[in-house]
């Protein structure tokens, strides 16, 4: 009888993964009451507009940002290669191939959709790593394209980015005084205070979602190449020379920063809640489950 | 993939499609008569080999198989491993229909092993009129084949020779339907 794959299943993570877009789905939904209720939601419209712009600009903007340039087959023949196997192993159309020239190693995925992705490596880390090092690190990124996290997150921080545009725009309309003559429906202030509460409960649970998303694009890498310690060796690498290098000039934005396969300012002082990427040791940890699953699965 | 699969993060290999390894063979009657194709007498099976401690005898294991299943010519197997660490498993036999036999054989036995979602493609190599090399490639997860035709420069390829061969095909085989899914496959030690 065939095993039906390689490694178990992780329903404890997409537990954890349902719960907080749940949760998220909550507080969102009470903002908008409260800002249909205040008759303010013009607001809505206004920033659902600079959504749009954001979805549908933000793969050529954060290429750029990076200094990243798309590469032909015969530019980076093996980068290509290494991709496209991989496509074949993940069942993915090919998604374009670019190169950042930087020494900071680093690779990164875009794209709203399988079809219009971007998965990036940077010159530091084509040299840093071994092959089959980088094949883990595009196959992680390869599951960010295939679990399409670039609009899953998107759409989750959209009303977090309301929320935070609320509280600037009422700030910058002085408050009450404006809108609302209905007496029963709530002033600017309770709008104000209601955003600024659900865009720090929105935040700390964002953060929480782009871990878990993480550990499910590590998983889904082992489970691509079939080789989780070759992804365990590759983060311990870039750890080790992410803390030798000097931060370069690096302003991208945080958004960005969620699909990067290592933070760029990873600050141990941080605490872990307020970080989009899990702790090195976690994703080792969790690498070493799935290696010896697989070998126990033998 | 459904909404779901998205929310929740897929994180699983798509299993292999259904088998549609055999329409090479009727398809090689069309390549032989109409296309003046014929076969270099090799083909190839590619797959990532895992470093667990019974891959390497489910691998031993398939050689014996394929040996064994061969009709009367006797199936040459051997094992190459890619500069990209695939394992590649050779099949060398002048008969063709064998040749397809042997590489099913070699799925059959990573599926029954439980490595089914390891196998890269298969991949047949063949010769035009003139002995120009070209390639049919046989992708697993999806079931369909697609022409490989390497062109004369480094990594390139000959588009309009493998969108004709699709062409003149036609519906002797399931072909991917999706260009963006022809991958090419540099190196092929067939």
């Amino acid at each position: 009888m065939a095993r039906p794959t390689s490694f178990g299943r992780d329903t404890g993570l997409q537990l954890r993964m349902t719960l907080t877009l749940f949760l998220l789905g909550l507080v969102y939904a009470v903002l908008i009451g409260v800002v249909f209720a205040s008759g303010y939601s013009f607001l809505v419209v206004l920033v659902a507009g600079m959504f749009l712009i954001q979805v549908f600009a933000s793969d050529k903007l954060a290429l750029h940002a990076m200094g990243a340039r798309e590469v032909t087959p015969q530019e980076a023949p093996q980068l290509h290669a290494m991709v496209e196997r991989l496509c074949v192993q993940a069942n993915l159309p090919k998604p374009r191939v670019a190169v950042a020239n930087t020494p900071m190693p680093n690779a990164f995925a875009i794209g709203r959709s399988p079809k219009k992705a971007t998965v990036c490596a940077t010159t530091g880390i084509m040299e840093l790593l071994s092959p089959s090092e980088l094949e883990g690190v595009m196959a992680h990124e390869l599951t960010h394209v295939q679990n399409r996290d670039v609009m899953v997150m998107t759409i989750a921080s959209f009303f977090a980015t309301i929320a935070a545009y609320i509280v600037q725009f009422g700030f910058f309309f002085g408050g009450g005084g404006m809108g609302s003559s209905d007496d029963d429906s709530p002033s600017m202030a309770v709008v104000i205070l209601v955003s600024v509460v659900v865009y720090v409960i929105s935040f700390l649970l964002l953060q929480a979602l782009s871990r878990y998303r993480e550990f499910a694009a590590d998983r889904g890498a082992a489970v691509i190449t079939g080789r989780p310690s070759a992804l365990s060796a590759a983060l311990m690498k870039i750890s080790g020379s992410m803390e030798r290098i000097p931060q370069r000039d690096l302003r991208a934005s945080e958004e960005l920063a969620a699909f990067y396969i290592f933070p760029p300012h990873a600050k141990q002082s941080l605490m872990n809640l307020f970080s989009t990427h899990p702790p090195l040791e976690k994703r080792i940890a969790a690498l070493s489950r799935l290696e010896s699953q697989l070998q126990g699965a033998a | 993939m459904g909404l779901f699969d998205i929310i929740a993060g897929k994180r699983k290999l798509a299993r292999p499609a259904p088998d549609r390894l055999f329409a090479m063979s009727t398809a090689y009657v069309t390549f032989q008569t109409e296309l003046s194709i014929a076969t270099r007498g090799v083909a190839g099976i590619v797959f990532q080999a895992l470093a667990t401690a019974d891959f390497e005898q489910i691998a031993q294991d398939m050689i014996e198989v394929v040996e064994g299943t061969s009709s009367d010519s006797g199936t040459r197997v051997e094992t190459r491993d890619d500069e990209y660490d695939y394992r590649w498993m050779i099949l060398r036999d002048q008969d063709f229909d064998d040749l397809v036999v042997g590489v099913n054989a070699v799925s059959g036995a990573l599926e029954a092993g439980g490595y089914g979602d390891r196998i890269l493609c298969a991949v047949f190599a063949f010769e035009d009129a003139r002995g120009r090399p070209l390639y049919w490639i046989y992708n697993y997860k999806r079931g369909a084949f697609y022409p490989f035709v390497p062109g004369t420069g480094d990594h390139e390829r000959n588009h309009e020779r493998e969108l004709r061969l699709k062409a003149q095909v036609g519906a002797e085989l399931p072909i991917e339907s999706e260009l963006e899914r022809w991958f090419p496959l540099w190196g092929i030690p067939i």
